[in-house]
Protein backbone atom coordinates (compact mmCIF):
# COMPACT_ATOMS: atom_id res chain seq x y z
CA UNK A 1 0.00 0.00 0.00
CA UNK A 2 1.09 3.39 -0.86
CA UNK A 3 1.03 6.79 0.79
CA UNK A 4 -1.26 8.35 -1.60
CA UNK A 5 -3.57 5.38 -1.13
CA UNK A 6 -3.55 5.70 2.65
CA UNK A 7 -4.59 9.55 2.10
CA UNK A 8 -7.80 8.88 0.58
CA UNK A 9 -9.00 5.60 2.79
CA UNK A 10 -10.90 6.52 5.62
CA UNK A 11 -12.72 4.08 8.32
CA UNK A 12 -16.41 3.13 7.57
CA UNK A 13 -17.17 1.63 10.95
CA UNK A 14 -20.61 1.94 12.50
CA UNK A 15 -20.05 4.80 15.03
CA UNK A 16 -16.93 6.43 13.31
CA UNK A 17 -17.74 10.37 13.29
CA UNK A 18 -14.70 11.13 10.90
CA UNK A 19 -12.43 8.21 10.58
CA UNK A 20 -9.85 9.96 9.09
CA UNK A 21 -7.12 9.85 9.17
CA UNK A 22 -6.34 6.26 9.63
CA UNK A 23 -2.89 5.46 11.37
CA UNK A 24 -0.34 3.53 10.47
CA UNK A 25 1.38 0.70 11.97
CA UNK A 26 4.07 -0.48 10.06
CA UNK A 27 5.24 -3.83 10.27
CA UNK A 28 7.63 -4.38 6.95
CA UNK A 29 7.98 -1.05 4.96
CA UNK A 30 9.76 -1.56 1.19
CA UNK A 31 11.29 0.91 -0.83
CA UNK A 32 10.27 0.58 -4.97
CA UNK A 33 11.96 3.12 -6.99
CA UNK A 34 9.97 4.66 -9.49
CA UNK A 35 10.63 7.25 -12.20
CA UNK A 36 9.87 10.68 -10.62
CA UNK A 37 6.74 12.45 -12.32
CA UNK A 38 6.08 16.05 -10.73
CA UNK A 39 3.38 16.71 -12.90
CA UNK A 40 1.30 14.16 -12.35
CA UNK A 41 2.13 14.73 -8.66
CA UNK A 42 0.72 18.74 -9.15
CA UNK A 43 -2.36 17.30 -10.50
CA UNK A 44 -2.75 15.39 -7.28
CA UNK A 45 -2.25 17.87 -5.01
CA UNK A 46 -5.15 19.82 -4.46
CA UNK A 47 -7.22 17.02 -3.98
CA UNK A 48 -4.67 15.14 -1.27
CA UNK A 49 -4.98 15.88 2.33
CA UNK A 50 -1.22 17.39 3.19
CA UNK A 51 -1.95 17.63 7.01
CA UNK A 52 -2.72 13.91 6.59
CA UNK A 53 0.32 13.07 4.55
CA UNK A 54 2.44 15.16 7.33
CA UNK A 55 0.70 13.02 10.43
CA UNK A 56 1.88 9.70 8.15
CA UNK A 57 5.24 10.96 8.06
CA UNK A 58 5.80 11.19 11.54
CA UNK A 59 4.31 7.86 12.35
CA UNK A 60 6.66 6.35 9.84
CA UNK A 61 9.70 8.22 10.92
CA UNK A 62 9.40 6.10 14.78
CA UNK A 63 9.50 3.11 12.69
CA UNK A 64 12.33 4.11 10.72
CA UNK A 65 14.57 4.15 13.82
CA UNK A 66 14.51 0.51 14.21
CA UNK A 67 15.08 0.25 10.18
CA UNK A 68 17.52 1.98 8.51
CA UNK A 69 16.00 0.77 4.77
CA UNK A 70 14.17 4.17 3.68
CA UNK A 71 14.31 7.42 4.77
CA UNK A 72 10.89 9.75 5.55
CA UNK A 73 11.40 13.13 4.33
CA UNK A 74 11.05 15.98 6.74
CA UNK A 75 7.83 17.60 5.81
CA UNK A 76 6.82 21.13 7.25
CA UNK A 77 3.39 21.37 9.11
CA UNK A 78 1.75 23.26 5.98
CA UNK A 79 2.10 23.26 2.63
CA UNK A 80 5.00 25.61 1.39
CA UNK A 81 3.03 28.55 -0.91
CA UNK A 82 6.16 28.29 -3.09
CA UNK A 83 6.27 24.27 -4.06
CA UNK A 84 10.03 23.94 -5.42
CA UNK A 85 11.23 20.90 -7.13
CA UNK A 86 13.44 19.65 -4.68
CA UNK A 87 10.48 19.47 -2.11
CA UNK A 88 7.96 17.94 -4.79
CA UNK A 89 10.33 15.46 -6.03
CA UNK A 90 10.86 14.37 -1.94
CA UNK A 91 6.80 14.53 -1.53
CA UNK A 92 6.48 12.11 -4.56
CA UNK A 93 8.83 9.59 -3.25
CA UNK A 94 7.36 9.57 0.07
CA UNK A 95 3.85 9.18 -1.90
CA UNK A 96 4.89 6.76 -4.52
CA UNK A 97 7.92 5.05 -3.56
CA UNK A 98 6.87 3.77 -0.41
CA UNK A 99 5.03 0.94 0.26
CA UNK A 100 3.82 -0.92 3.59
CA UNK A 101 4.17 -4.17 3.12
CA UNK A 102 2.48 -5.80 6.19
CA UNK A 103 1.31 -3.82 9.31
CA UNK A 104 -2.11 -2.37 10.29
CA UNK A 105 -4.33 0.91 9.77
CA UNK A 106 -6.14 2.01 13.14
CA UNK A 107 -9.67 3.91 12.62
CA UNK A 108 -8.69 6.73 15.04
CA UNK A 109 -12.13 6.95 16.53
CA UNK A 110 -13.04 3.47 17.46
CA UNK A 111 -9.87 1.73 17.34
CA UNK A 112 -10.63 -0.66 14.48
CA UNK A 113 -7.74 -2.67 12.63
CA UNK A 114 -7.60 -3.13 9.38
CA UNK A 115 -4.70 -5.77 8.75
CA UNK A 116 -2.18 -4.80 6.07
CA UNK A 117 -0.75 -8.20 4.20
CA UNK A 118 1.42 -8.69 0.93
CA UNK A 119 0.94 -4.74 0.56
CA UNK A 120 -2.79 -4.84 0.23
CA UNK A 121 -4.96 -3.49 3.20
CA UNK A 122 -8.32 -5.55 4.21
CA UNK A 123 -11.33 -3.05 4.36
CA UNK A 124 -13.54 -5.47 4.69
CA UNK A 125 -16.45 -4.99 7.38
CA UNK A 126 -18.75 -7.34 9.20
CA UNK A 127 -22.64 -7.14 8.62
CA UNK A 128 -22.83 -5.88 12.27
CA UNK A 129 -20.57 -3.53 11.63
CA UNK A 130 -22.34 -1.55 9.17
CA UNK B 1 -22.79 -21.39 -19.02
CA UNK B 2 -24.47 -21.20 -15.70
CA UNK B 3 -24.02 -17.98 -13.80
CA UNK B 4 -21.17 -18.34 -11.43
CA UNK B 5 -23.31 -15.61 -9.19
CA UNK B 6 -25.69 -18.13 -8.26
CA UNK B 7 -23.07 -20.61 -6.74
CA UNK B 8 -21.92 -18.75 -3.62
CA UNK B 9 -19.91 -15.50 -2.90
CA UNK B 10 -17.52 -13.84 -4.87
CA UNK B 11 -14.63 -14.53 -3.50
CA UNK B 12 -15.02 -18.33 -2.52
CA UNK B 13 -15.92 -18.31 -6.52
CA UNK B 14 -12.60 -17.02 -7.23
CA UNK B 15 -10.43 -18.61 -5.73
CA UNK B 16 -6.71 -19.28 -6.53
CA UNK B 17 -7.27 -22.10 -9.12
CA UNK B 18 -9.97 -19.61 -10.59
CA UNK B 19 -7.91 -16.71 -10.54
CA UNK B 20 -5.27 -18.44 -12.31
CA UNK B 21 -7.68 -19.47 -14.81
CA UNK B 22 -9.27 -16.44 -15.08
CA UNK B 23 -5.71 -14.48 -15.90
CA UNK B 24 -4.51 -17.16 -18.20
CA UNK B 25 -7.00 -17.24 -20.52
CA UNK B 26 -6.74 -15.31 -23.64
CA UNK B 27 -9.97 -14.87 -24.58
CA UNK B 28 -11.11 -13.38 -21.55
CA UNK B 29 -8.44 -10.97 -21.44
CA UNK B 30 -9.66 -9.85 -24.73
CA UNK B 31 -12.92 -9.47 -23.56
CA UNK B 32 -12.36 -7.95 -20.54
CA UNK B 33 -9.56 -5.23 -22.50
CA UNK B 34 -12.64 -4.84 -25.07
CA UNK B 35 -15.01 -3.80 -22.34
CA UNK B 36 -12.27 -1.48 -20.27
CA UNK B 37 -11.34 0.33 -23.73
CA UNK B 38 -14.97 1.00 -24.26
CA UNK B 39 -15.92 1.73 -20.37
CA UNK B 40 -13.08 4.55 -20.79
CA UNK B 41 -14.01 5.88 -23.88
CA UNK B 42 -17.61 6.41 -22.36
CA UNK B 43 -16.12 8.03 -19.19
CA UNK B 44 -14.39 10.89 -21.51
CA UNK B 45 -11.56 11.05 -19.29
CA UNK B 46 -8.94 14.16 -20.46
CA UNK B 47 -5.77 11.99 -21.53
CA UNK B 48 -3.59 14.71 -21.02
CA UNK B 49 -3.48 14.51 -17.17
CA UNK B 50 -3.45 12.02 -15.16
CA UNK B 51 -6.84 11.41 -13.27
CA UNK B 52 -7.26 9.23 -10.22
CA UNK B 53 -9.81 6.62 -11.16
CA UNK B 54 -11.57 3.72 -8.57
CA UNK B 55 -12.05 0.54 -10.40
CA UNK B 56 -14.17 -1.64 -8.22
CA UNK B 57 -14.00 -5.17 -8.93
CA UNK B 58 -10.60 -4.95 -10.27
CA UNK B 59 -10.08 -9.04 -10.06
CA UNK B 60 -6.42 -9.39 -11.56
CA UNK B 61 -5.87 -5.85 -12.78
CA UNK B 62 -6.97 -5.76 -16.65
CA UNK B 63 -8.60 -3.06 -16.70
CA UNK B 64 -6.03 -1.05 -14.33
CA UNK B 65 -3.28 -2.04 -17.15
CA UNK B 66 -6.03 0.05 -19.76
CA UNK B 67 -5.84 3.31 -17.40
CA UNK B 68 -2.38 2.97 -16.87
CA UNK B 69 -1.44 3.02 -20.45
CA UNK B 70 -4.01 5.87 -20.87
CA UNK B 71 -1.46 7.50 -17.85
CA UNK B 72 -4.03 7.51 -15.39
CA UNK B 73 -3.60 6.35 -11.34
CA UNK B 74 -5.91 4.22 -10.48
CA UNK B 75 -6.93 2.03 -7.35
CA UNK B 76 -8.44 -0.87 -7.23
CA UNK B 77 -10.34 -2.90 -5.37
CA UNK B 78 -11.65 -6.59 -5.36
CA UNK B 79 -13.54 -8.60 -2.84
CA UNK B 80 -11.26 -11.88 -3.76
CA UNK B 81 -8.08 -12.35 -2.02
CA UNK B 82 -6.75 -14.66 -4.59
CA UNK B 83 -7.89 -12.33 -7.30
CA UNK B 84 -5.67 -9.71 -5.85
CA UNK B 85 -2.62 -11.98 -5.36
CA UNK B 86 -2.09 -12.51 -9.39
CA UNK B 87 -2.51 -8.59 -9.64
CA UNK B 88 0.11 -8.14 -7.31
CA UNK B 89 2.43 -10.95 -8.97
CA UNK B 90 1.52 -9.17 -12.09
CA UNK B 91 2.75 -5.81 -10.75
CA UNK B 92 5.85 -7.49 -9.77
CA UNK B 93 6.44 -8.48 -13.59
CA UNK B 94 5.79 -5.50 -14.42
CA UNK B 95 8.04 -3.56 -12.42
CA UNK B 96 9.95 -1.92 -15.87
CA UNK B 97 7.01 0.15 -16.28
CA UNK B 98 6.58 0.95 -13.02
CA UNK B 99 2.53 0.54 -12.20
CA UNK B 100 0.42 3.59 -10.93
CA UNK B 101 -2.06 1.55 -9.35
CA UNK B 102 -2.61 0.09 -6.08
CA UNK B 103 -4.99 -2.53 -4.68
CA UNK B 104 -6.95 -3.03 -1.37
CA UNK B 105 -9.10 -5.96 -0.66
CA UNK B 106 -12.87 -4.66 0.11
CA UNK B 107 -16.41 -5.48 -0.34
CA UNK B 108 -18.33 -2.90 -2.45
CA UNK B 109 -21.62 -4.02 -0.89
CA UNK B 110 -20.38 -2.30 2.41
CA UNK B 111 -19.71 0.81 1.40
CA UNK B 112 -16.82 2.64 -0.04
CA UNK B 113 -13.91 3.14 2.46
CA UNK B 114 -12.63 6.79 1.15
CA UNK B 115 -12.91 10.36 1.83
CA UNK B 116 -15.76 12.38 0.02
CA UNK B 117 -14.77 14.16 -3.53
CA UNK B 118 -11.55 12.11 -3.93
CA UNK B 119 -12.13 10.28 -7.31
CA UNK B 120 -12.07 11.53 -10.73
CA UNK B 121 -13.84 8.76 -12.42
CA UNK B 122 -14.88 5.59 -11.39
CA UNK B 123 -14.97 2.29 -13.52
CA UNK B 124 -16.45 -1.34 -12.88
CA UNK B 125 -15.53 -4.21 -15.43
CA UNK B 126 -17.86 -7.43 -14.96
CA UNK B 127 -18.83 -7.20 -11.30
CA UNK B 128 -22.04 -5.24 -10.14
CA UNK B 129 -24.14 -8.28 -10.73
CA UNK B 130 -22.61 -9.52 -7.73
CA UNK B 131 -24.59 -7.18 -5.55
CA UNK B 132 -27.81 -8.46 -7.08
CA UNK B 133 -27.57 -11.96 -5.08
CA UNK B 134 -27.35 -12.36 -1.43
CA UNK B 135 -25.18 -15.04 0.23
CA UNK B 136 -26.08 -14.96 3.85
CA UNK B 137 -29.64 -13.64 5.85
CA UNK B 138 -28.37 -10.35 6.57
CA UNK B 139 -27.20 -9.59 2.94
CA UNK B 140 -30.20 -7.81 1.36
CA UNK B 141 -29.16 -6.92 -2.28
CA UNK B 142 -31.42 -3.56 -2.16
CA UNK B 143 -29.80 -2.39 0.77
CA UNK B 144 -26.39 -3.37 -0.45
CA UNK B 145 -26.93 -1.62 -3.81
CA UNK B 146 -27.90 1.46 -2.00
CA UNK B 147 -24.86 1.61 0.24
CA UNK B 148 -22.55 0.94 -2.28
CA UNK B 149 -24.43 3.64 -4.53
CA UNK B 150 -24.30 6.12 -1.71
CA UNK B 151 -21.11 5.80 -1.42
CA UNK B 152 -19.83 6.08 -4.38
CA UNK B 153 -21.93 9.07 -4.92
CA UNK B 154 -19.63 10.74 -1.91
CA UNK B 155 -16.38 9.88 -3.24
CA UNK B 156 -16.73 10.84 -6.42
CA UNK B 157 -15.73 13.81 -7.27
CA UNK B 158 -18.57 16.55 -8.71
CA UNK B 159 -18.48 16.18 -12.45
CA UNK B 160 -16.87 13.08 -11.97
CA UNK B 161 -18.58 10.29 -14.04
CA UNK B 162 -18.76 6.37 -13.56
CA UNK B 163 -19.10 3.70 -15.94
CA UNK B 164 -19.96 0.27 -14.61
CA UNK B 165 -20.15 -2.51 -16.77
CA UNK B 166 -22.68 -5.50 -15.38
CA UNK B 167 -24.30 -8.84 -16.89
CA UNK B 168 -27.45 -8.47 -15.46
CA UNK B 169 -29.54 -12.21 -15.48
CA UNK B 170 -32.70 -10.77 -15.94
CA UNK B 171 -34.46 -7.41 -17.03
CA UNK B 172 -35.85 -6.53 -13.74
CA UNK B 173 -31.81 -6.75 -12.36
CA UNK B 174 -30.84 -4.14 -14.72
CA UNK B 175 -34.10 -1.80 -13.80
CA UNK B 176 -33.13 -2.62 -10.11
CA UNK B 177 -29.61 -1.08 -10.32
CA UNK B 178 -30.53 1.51 -12.87
CA UNK B 179 -33.25 2.57 -10.06
CA UNK B 180 -31.45 2.50 -7.18
CA UNK B 181 -27.67 4.85 -8.74
CA UNK B 182 -30.99 6.97 -9.85
CA UNK B 183 -32.15 7.25 -6.33
CA UNK B 184 -29.30 8.20 -4.51
CA UNK B 185 -29.35 11.19 -6.72
CA UNK B 186 -27.12 10.10 -9.81
CA UNK B 187 -28.27 11.20 -13.48
CA UNK B 188 -27.28 8.92 -16.50
CA UNK B 189 -28.42 5.73 -17.91
CA UNK B 190 -27.90 2.53 -18.93
CA UNK B 191 -26.09 2.01 -22.89
CA UNK B 192 -26.52 -1.41 -24.36
CA UNK B 193 -24.11 -2.46 -26.86
CA UNK B 194 -25.03 -5.22 -29.27
CA UNK B 195 -28.37 -5.05 -27.98
CA UNK B 196 -28.79 -8.00 -30.98
CA UNK B 197 -26.62 -10.58 -29.84
CA UNK B 198 -27.42 -12.96 -26.84
CA UNK B 199 -23.14 -13.22 -26.51
CA UNK B 200 -22.03 -10.04 -27.31
CA UNK B 201 -24.66 -8.17 -25.62
CA UNK B 202 -22.77 -5.80 -22.88
CA UNK B 203 -24.79 -3.10 -20.66
CA UNK B 204 -23.10 0.01 -19.37
CA UNK B 205 -24.52 2.06 -16.44
CA UNK B 206 -23.27 5.43 -17.04
CA UNK B 207 -23.53 7.19 -14.20
CA UNK B 208 -22.78 11.41 -13.83
CA UNK B 209 -23.57 14.48 -11.67
CA UNK B 210 -24.49 16.19 -14.86
CA UNK B 211 -28.37 16.82 -15.04
CA UNK B 212 -28.40 19.37 -18.12
CA UNK B 213 -30.31 16.39 -19.56
CA UNK B 214 -33.41 16.35 -17.73
CA UNK B 215 -34.51 13.15 -16.13
CA UNK B 216 -37.05 10.96 -17.35
CA UNK B 217 -40.72 12.13 -15.45
CA UNK B 218 -41.35 9.60 -12.78
CA UNK B 219 -37.66 8.58 -12.86
CA UNK B 220 -36.91 10.10 -9.43
CA UNK B 221 -40.90 9.13 -8.16
CA UNK B 222 -41.67 6.57 -6.46
CA UNK B 223 -40.77 2.61 -6.79
CA UNK B 224 -44.43 2.13 -7.53
CA UNK B 225 -44.47 4.91 -10.17
CA UNK B 226 -41.14 4.10 -11.28
CA UNK B 227 -42.50 -0.07 -12.13
CA UNK B 228 -45.83 1.68 -13.94
CA UNK B 229 -43.64 3.59 -16.10
CA UNK B 230 -41.39 0.80 -16.89
CA UNK B 231 -43.88 -1.28 -17.58
CA UNK B 232 -45.41 0.59 -20.07
CA UNK B 233 -41.80 1.38 -21.79
CA UNK B 234 -41.77 -2.84 -22.26
CA UNK B 235 -44.71 -2.78 -23.79
CA UNK B 236 -44.00 -0.09 -26.27
CA UNK B 237 -40.43 -1.99 -27.22
CA UNK B 238 -42.20 -4.66 -27.95
CA UNK B 239 -44.88 -3.18 -30.43
CA UNK B 240 -48.26 -3.96 -28.18
CA UNK B 241 -50.20 -1.42 -26.40
CA UNK B 242 -50.18 -3.50 -22.75
CA UNK B 243 -50.43 -1.39 -19.77
CA UNK B 244 -52.48 1.40 -21.80
CA UNK B 245 -55.97 1.28 -21.72
CA UNK B 246 -57.77 2.01 -24.41
CA UNK B 247 -61.42 3.26 -25.21
CA UNK B 248 -63.72 0.38 -25.21
CA UNK B 249 -64.53 0.04 -29.08
CA UNK B 250 -68.34 0.77 -30.29
CA UNK B 251 -69.50 -2.87 -31.29
CA UNK B 252 -70.78 -2.08 -34.65
CA UNK B 253 -73.99 -3.93 -36.63
CA UNK B 254 -72.65 -6.70 -38.23
CA UNK B 255 -75.00 -6.33 -41.27
CA UNK B 256 -74.63 -3.19 -42.43
CA UNK B 257 -75.44 -1.78 -45.93
CA UNK B 258 -71.85 -1.93 -46.92
CA UNK B 259 -71.53 -5.20 -45.81
CA UNK B 260 -75.04 -6.34 -47.46
CA UNK B 261 -73.68 -5.11 -50.86
CA UNK B 262 -70.73 -6.60 -50.82
CA UNK B 263 -72.31 -9.99 -49.97
CA UNK B 264 -75.04 -9.23 -52.77
CA UNK B 265 -72.26 -8.59 -55.30
CA UNK B 266 -70.34 -11.45 -54.52
CA UNK B 267 -73.20 -13.78 -54.88
CA UNK B 268 -74.17 -12.08 -58.46
CA UNK B 269 -70.28 -13.18 -59.55
CA UNK B 270 -70.92 -16.77 -58.30
CA UNK B 271 -74.30 -15.76 -60.88
CA UNK B 272 -77.25 -16.52 -58.47
CA UNK B 273 -80.07 -14.75 -58.75
CA UNK B 274 -79.97 -11.53 -56.46
CA UNK B 275 -82.90 -8.77 -56.02
CA UNK B 276 -81.29 -5.94 -57.79
CA UNK B 277 -79.77 -2.91 -55.20
CA UNK B 278 -82.82 -0.32 -54.59
CA UNK B 279 -83.31 2.39 -51.96
CA UNK B 280 -84.93 -0.40 -49.73
CA UNK B 281 -81.69 -2.37 -49.40
CA UNK B 282 -80.73 -2.82 -46.26
CA UNK B 283 -83.10 -0.36 -44.98
CA UNK B 284 -83.94 -0.71 -41.48
CA UNK B 285 -87.99 -2.25 -40.49
CA UNK B 286 -90.41 0.02 -38.97
CA UNK B 287 -90.52 -0.85 -34.94
CA UNK B 288 -93.16 -3.07 -33.96
CA UNK B 289 -95.74 -1.75 -32.21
Amino acid sequence: MRILTHNYLQSNVKGTEKGYPLLIEPNRVVVEESPVNLSMLQTLLPKLDYSAIVQAARQLATYEDANEAFTVPDLPDLLPETLDDLFLTALYKFLFDLHVIEGHLVCPDTGRKFPIKEGVPNMILHEDEL
Amino acid sequence: MSRPELTGHASLFYNEKEARKYDSSSRMIGVQREITERAVELLRLDDSKPSLVLDIGCGSGLSGQVLEERGHVWLGCDVSRDMLTVAKEHEEDTKVLQSTGDLMHHDMGSGLPFRPATFDACISISALQWLCYSNSAAQNPRKRLTRFFSSLYTVLKRGGRAVLQFYPETAEQAVLISETATKVGFAGGVVVDYPNSAKAKKHYLVLSFDRSLAPRRGALGTAEQDQKQQHVTVGEALGSNKGKKQPPRKKKGIKTKEWILHKKDAQRTKGKDVRPDTKYTARRRRGKF
